[in-house]
């Protein structure tokens, strides 16, 4: 095996597994907020849960499919390891922007579902009698 | 609270004008809008001094809470599932001042300003 193909099997590997863990992290712990939001509808959550962590995984795998081209030779296993330390720390920052992006829907349809219920903003002037219609 | 009841004055264009834009928008609050001054005000809500409405934007919750000008203009943003932060923002007590001043403003202005924006005042 030439170094080439090792660097980007390695860079697959590792993209794919980073992908992966994120996901999962996502998943589980997103599940805790989504069941929250959805005041107690468990099977709403689970799905909503779903569906983001397929576009995340669409997104991300997409982007490491994308960003796989070298455009250079490499030719020897430090200008390997340098290629691939850069493409590494690339998908690491876009998981990492993703991962914050998923963190920012979930605390703002949190606060939208906490304000559903939220009290009156000010306490009354007083109060009147009110005739029934 | 399932309803807010808000006594508006039909005679002011701005006030239509806010009526029409309040009907549009998505509630979390079932808003009624009653005439001021009008005989279902008076019929509604017997012990209310119906005078006062005439002045300020008068709002009233189905227990009978009675919110008027500054307050009663965040409890109708508060019905709003649009606006019902800005009600929390507004209501803070570093901005409540600055509202009340720009309410109070609004409120005694409001003909000329329904005249300014060519809304002619029915009689």
């Amino acid at each position: 095996m030439t170094i080439e193909i090792t660097t980007y099997l390695l860079y697959l590997a590792i993209s794919i597994a980073l992908t992966i863990w994120v996901g999962r992290t996502l998943f589980k712990n997103g599940r805790v907020f989504l069941v929250d939001v959805f005041h107690g509808n468990e099977s709403l959550a689970d799905s909503v849960n779903h569906l983001l962590v397929v576009g995340f995984y669409l997104i991300n795998f997409g982007y490491v499919s994308l960003a796989l081209k070298l455009g250079y030779d490499v030719v020897s296993a430090r200008e390997g390891i340098e290629a691939l330390s850069v493409k590494v720390g690339m998908v690491l920052l876009v998981l990492g922007g993703m991962h914050f992006f998923n963190l920012l829907i979930f605390s703002r349809m949190r606060r939208r579902a906490s304000l559903v219920n939220g009290p009156p903003p000010v306490p009354p002037d007083g109060y009147t009698r009110v005739q029934e219609a | 609270m399932n309803a807010l009841t808000v006594l508006y004055d039909p005679t002011c264009g701005l006030c239509r004008r806010a009526h029409e834009w309040l009907a549009q928008q998505k509630k979390l609050i079932e808003l009624i809008f009653v005439p001021c001054m009008s005989d279902e005000a008076r019929r509604r809500f017997p012990q209310l001094d119906h005078d006062l409405t005439a002045k300020d934007l008068t709002v009233i919750g189905d227990e009978g809470e009675v919110y008027m000008g500054p307050k009663a203009w965040l409890m109708v943003l508060w019905a709003l599932s649009q606006y019902r932060e800005w009600s929390y923002r507004l209501s803070s007590p570093e901005l409540l001042p600055t509202v009340r001043g720009v309410v109070s403003l609004i409120s005694r202005h409001r003909f000329q300003i329904s005249r300014a924006t060519g809304d002619r005042a029915k009689q």
